[in-house]
Order: C-alpha cells, then structure tokens, then sequence
C-alpha cells in the first residue's frame, strides 16, 4: 500500500466516523465533540500556516476570538430584551444617553451592523482576513520572518484581549457575551446540544480540509513548502514570497475565524479568554501533536488532546495532573515526534524492509525521492531559522 | 516625579527578567517561556523561605539564585540541550515546562494528591511580609519615594555590574560571548560549549529568581504570575537588540518608564497596549533592535 492510498483511505475513515458519531453520543458528548470539533478546525488553520509556510503565529486565538466575538455580537441582538439596545450596554450607560445602538455607549454604534446575523457571519470571516492582512502586510513587507513573527501575533493577541476586556461596555469585558440566542438561518435553528449543530461543525470541518488540500497539494502549497525550506531561493526563482505568505496567513485567520464563529454555535458564549496566549499556544501543540505538516493530522491531534484533557478534568485524580500531562506531551512531541502522529503513521506504513519483503527492493519509494517527513526534520534541524 | 520612580522600578524587574533571557537567547539561540516560571519560583521560594526559615527579603536573594539556577540547570540538562538550533520548536518545548512548574506549585510538588499540603503552596495567592524599613517613603525633590521601589532599583543596577563584570572581566564572560558570536569557531578553540551554555542558561535563571524575590515584595504570588513576564520581558530583549547588554538595560528603561507614563495618564491596560505597540514598530522597523548598529 502506497502511502497516498494510506492517507485517502485515512481521510476517508475519519469522515465517516465524524459524521457517524452522532448516532452514538448523546446529547452532552455530541455538543462536547462538536466543540473539539472547532479546535480541530483551528489547528487546521495553524497546519496550514505553519506546517507548510513555516509562519507560526503565536496570535492564532486573536481570529478565533473575533470571529466569536462578530457572531456572539449578532446573537447577543437577536435576544428579544436586547432590542433597541442590548443589556450589557443599558448597564453601563451614562444616567441621561439616548437608549439607542447608535450613541448609548462611546462606540456602540459599531453594533449597528450586527442587528442582521448575516452580517455578523460575514464579518466573522472578513474581519480577521481584514486585520490579519493588515498585520502580515506590514510584517511581510519589512520581512520579518521566524520567530519574530511568532512574538509580533503574541503581542497582538495580547493587546487584542486587554482591549476587549477593558472595553466594558463596549465588549462585555472580563465576562464577555453570554445569553445569546441560538443561530437560526432560514428558520431552521442550530441546537447546540443537538445534531443540528454537530453537523454544522462537522461538514464545514470536511468542506475545510477538502478545499485547504485541494488548494495546498496544487502549485500554491508547493511554493509555500518551497518558501519555508528556503525562503531566499524561492525568491530568486521568481515567487512573490511576500504575497504568498500574506495569502496564507490571511486564509489562516479566516479559517481562524470560521471556527470562532461554530464556537460560539457550538458554546453559546464569546469570552476575551479566546484570545488567551494560553490557547494561542494550545492550538499551536494541538497542531504539533498531531503533524504540523499534514492536516488530518493537525485535526485528529486537537480531537485527541482535547478529548484526553476533558476525560482527564472530569476524574479528581487526574484532574490536577493533567496540566502536568500536557506539558509533557508538549516536550515530548518537540522533542521525538517533530511530525507527529501522522509522522509515525507515515513511518508506519513507509517502513523499511517492507519493500524487501514485498520483493521489490529497488522501488521502495524512499530511495528514489527523498521522504517528505525527512525533508522537514531536515529543515527543522538546520539552524537557518536562526 | 512618583510616576517616574515607579517605571524605574517597573523598568527594573523588566531588566533582571529580561538580562537572563537575553544572555540566553543571545548565546545559545533558546527562547526560554519558562522563564516566567523563574520568576515566579524565585517568589515562591521567598514565601517559603520567610513562613517556614524565617528568612527576611535579605536573605532570600542569594538563595532564590540558587533554586531557581538549579531549575533551571535541570531544564537545560534534560529539554533544552536537545534542542539546539531549533528556534521555535525551544519555544514550544518550554512552554510545556513552563505548564509542568505551574502546576506543580498547584498541587504542592505531587503532596497535595496524597492529602499533603504545604503551607504556602498551593493555587492561593500569597503575600510576603516586608521589612519595616523598606515599608518607609523617603522624600526626594518634593517627592514620596517608596524605599522599596529604591531598593528594587539598586538591587537591579548592581545585578547589571555584576553581569557585565561577569561578561567582560572574566574568563567565563569572554567564553560567552565568544560562543555567542560563533559557537563552532569558539569550540574549536577549545571552548566547552556546552558547558558555557549550561551555566549561561543557570545564571540567566537565577537572576530572573532575583527579580521574583523582588516582585514578590509588591506584588501578590500566584502559580500563574510568570507568563505576563516573559513576554514583556523578551519584548525588551528584542526591542533593545539581542546580546547587548546596554541595549537591554535602556530598552527596559524606556518600556517601564512608557508603560508607567501612560498607565497613570489613561489606565494600566493601555500601558500595556502603549508598551507592545511601541515594540510592534520597534521590531517592524528596526528588527535587529534599537541599539545595534550593525548586524553580524
């Protein structure tokens, strides 16, 4: 078996499993998966950035937050007591402001929009492509590269979330927005609890990793690979390196936002702690854990440790331990699996001696051209992200 | 006039943190997150050291340098060392390490699972008793001055002569920086190199422990107080440029004196905003740092 076979194959029983798993959950787990469901969309984003641009944004969570955020705005306007204004802002008001979204608060108006959830859809996505084009813009264009970027999506997520926090009356603040009406598109309504919405979660998942590989095993994916073993040569041969990292990392954060959006489907709540550093680097190890280079991978790393997180939280003994566990997975996944769980998948089906005994010595497709998996270790070693 | 003494004392922990992390990521290319961590052991051990030694602040200086050294000797010895050359993979990895020392603060070192607790530990904030005659306020140019913000600064500005005797009037120091510069020429000279970067990554540990003995003294300690450190901390590094020891002093002087200004004029959340903007364009626009004029 070919490991191309392997991988369809592999791509093809993942979906069938995600789609299946409905039958058999009931309604907590099926909301609980739903919502690994989202970060696997996330790492997703994370893969394609940095497992084949090499751009690893530290920032990741400051689009996913967004694209909750520009959602929860539009649910938080669809509850009937949140008209004209919504409740948070009555709280804040000056004593004597005009009970209207256009000038209640000091920037309330930017509400507006928001009264239609289509809106609030599109601006999940539109907006973090937005600022995140505005960000690579400046930091392409004065070729930043490695781990400065890494520090310059940190910072921006930072200031991203104390804004949000600070913002009281604007945002919600600390408590963030909460009470939001269920997504209804064309009177059909997306139970979070329910199938309605797992299955939401899970064809946009499907539909995302169909475009993102149909996208990135074609002439795009190519160049970036190229660009992130070399950057420097890819240049001289001709690519606008600047414009194809731009364009990646501006999918990212849409694809960012995108799962922002099912978040808060998914968990009927927008908190500035989506924009934590802490889950900013969580996506970031879900994505590791699972290959950075290999999108399903990515996405069954995050199912995997966010399903062993919360088996673990549930039971007092492993409870206090498991923050112990996740950073060992952590150093352990640096420090002996650069690729992961589908690194290990792809050694596994690609084993040496396997060819032999198959009676075809000379094929073996490692001796012709060299390994993917090896490349990148390879690059990964050398010490040119210095 | 307090506003300033006060950045001084924001710029002079930001200096401690941000010297060790800058000898470290200046040698041997490592981006320590764990170095939070430090700081926040570095407290720890001052709250320890004052319930159960009966140590004053005094006291437990010197012997946070050792605690948090020793971590961070181990964590060299056992993660980083393996990890030479892959920038933003040392990142991850000590991110992980960063998450392990949090928690087992929480749960008291593993004894809080079999019913031990440590007074001290735990995910409750602690405070450390200061010596009276740093609690007093001394008046300078019309001014209250905080004894103890007087202190932090001397503290910091004597760590800074320290390290730069230790970088350029030693024989480790000239080790260092010949590593720093190029580690192979260096080891072919005969230079242990891994030994410089062993005890490079110990000394930058411990005097991240220092400055936590310092916050400590203003500030409540918590399992989670480290991480908004480091990543100030290695905004200055990288602000004030890697490896130059004046750069970091002053960028550390400009960011806490910036972050102050603007804290007392609007609030504390856009000091913080003020400060990484501030970064933001430093590195966008001048990437190898304010204070290096060429790069190598």
């Amino acid at each position: 078996m070919t490991y191309r076979t392997a991988s369809i194959i592999a791509y093809i029983a993942f979906f069938a499993v995600v789609l299946a798993l409905p039958l058999v959950l009931n309604s907590f787990w099926t909301n609980r998966v739903a919502i690994y469901l989202v970060y696997s969309i996330c790492a997703i984003g994370i893969s394609m950035s940095w497992g084949y641009a090499g751009i690893l944004s530290l920032g990741q969570g400051l689009f996913f937050g967004m694209g909750a955020y520009m959602l929860a705005m539009s649910l938080t306007l669809a509850v009937p007591e949140n008209n004209p204004v919504p409740q948070l802002m009555l709280l804040n008001m000056e004593p004597n402001a005009v009970r209207d979204l256009c000038c209640v608060t000091t920037g309330s108006f930017l509400w507006i929009p928001f009264r239609s959830v289509a809106v609030g859809m599109i601006a999940g996505i539109v907006v973090p492509c937005i600022l995140a084009a505005a960000i690579g813009y400046v930091m392409f264009k004065r070729r930043t590269t490695g781990v400065y970027v890494s520090i310059i999506t940190l910072a921006f997520a930072v200031i991203g979330q104390l804004l949000i926090i600070n913002n009281q009356p604007l945002t919600g603040g600390f408590n963030g927005l909460a009470d939001l009406a269920l997504l209804e598109i064309g009177g059909f309504e997306f139970d979070p609890y329910g199938p309605s919405a797992y299955y939401a979660v899970a064809l946009t998942l499907i539909a995302v990793i169909l475009l993102a590989r149909y996208m990135l095993t074609g002439r795009i994916g190519q160049v970036l690979k190229a660009i992130r073993e070399d950057e420097a040569r890819a240049r001289y041969l001709g690519y606008d390196v600047e414009n194809y990292k731009l364009f990646i990392f501006c999918v990212s954060a849409g694809v960012a936002g995108l799962a922002g959006m099912l978040f808060t489907v998914t968990s009927e709540f927008a908190t500035p702690s989506l924009m934590a550093t802490s889950l900013s680097i969580s996506m970031v190890i879900w994505a590791a854990t699972g290959g950075r280079a290999s999108l399903l991978g990515a996405c069954i790393g995050a199912l995997i440790v966010n399903f062993v997180g919360s088996l673990a939280s549930e039971s007092a003994t492993f409870q206090p331990v498991w923050p112990i566990i996740l950073g060992l997975l952590f150093v352990v996944v640096v420090l002996f699996m650069p690729n992961g769980i589908a690194g290990i998948f792809k050694a596994f089906i690609d084993r040496p001696g396997k060819a032999e005994r198959l009676g075809g010595a000379k094929l073996s497709g490692k001796t012709e051209r060299p390994d993917k998996a090896d490349l990148l270790v390879k690059s990964e070693l050398s010490a040119r992200e210095a | 006039m307090e506003t300033f003494v006060i950045g001084l004392s924001i710029a002079s922990i930001l200096f401690m943190v941000a010297l060790g992390l800058a000898i470290i990521y200046g040698t041997m290319n490592v981006i320590n997150l764990a170095h939070g961590e430090m700081v926040m052991i570095g407290a720890y051990t001052t709250v320890l050291a004052t319930k159960h030694l009966g140590f004053n602040i005094y006291l437990c200086l010197p012997l946070a340098f050792l605690v948090t050294a020793t971590f961070g000797l181990i964590i060299e010895r056992t993660v980083v060392r393996r990890l030479y050359g892959r920038l933003l993979d040392t990142l991850l990895a000590t991110w992980g390490i960063a998450l392990i020392l949090q928690q087992l603060i929480r749960i008291h070192f593993g004894l809080g699972l079999f019913g031990v607790e440590i007074d001290g530990l735990g995910s409750d904030l602690q405070n450390v008793p200061v010596p009276a005659e740093l609690q007093q306020a001394i008046q300078l140019f019309g001014a209250n001055i905080p004894v103890y913000r007087a202190f932090v600064f001397v503290t910091a500005l004597a760590l800074g002569a320290i390290t730069w005797l230790l970088m350029f009037r030693t024989r480790f120091g000239s080790q260092l920086r010949a590593v720093s510069v190029a580690r192979n020429t260096a080891a072919a000279c005969g230079i242990n190199d891994k030994r410089v970067n062993m005890l490079a990554f110990a000394y930058g540990s411990g005097l991240a422990g220092i400055a936590g003995v310092l916050v400590s003294g203003f500030k409540t300690v918590s399992p989670d107080m480290g991480t908004p450190y480091v990543v100030d901390a290695f905004l200055v590094v990288v602000a004030g440029g890697v490896g130059h020891l004046l750069g970091t002093f002053a960028s550390a002087g400009i960011l806490g004196e910036v972050q102050s200004f603007v804290a007392t004029w609007a609030n504390d959340v856009y000091g913080r905003t003020v400060l990484f903007a501030v970064v933001i364009f430093i590195l966008l626009f001048k990437p190898q740092g304010l204070f290096v004029t060429k790069s190598r």
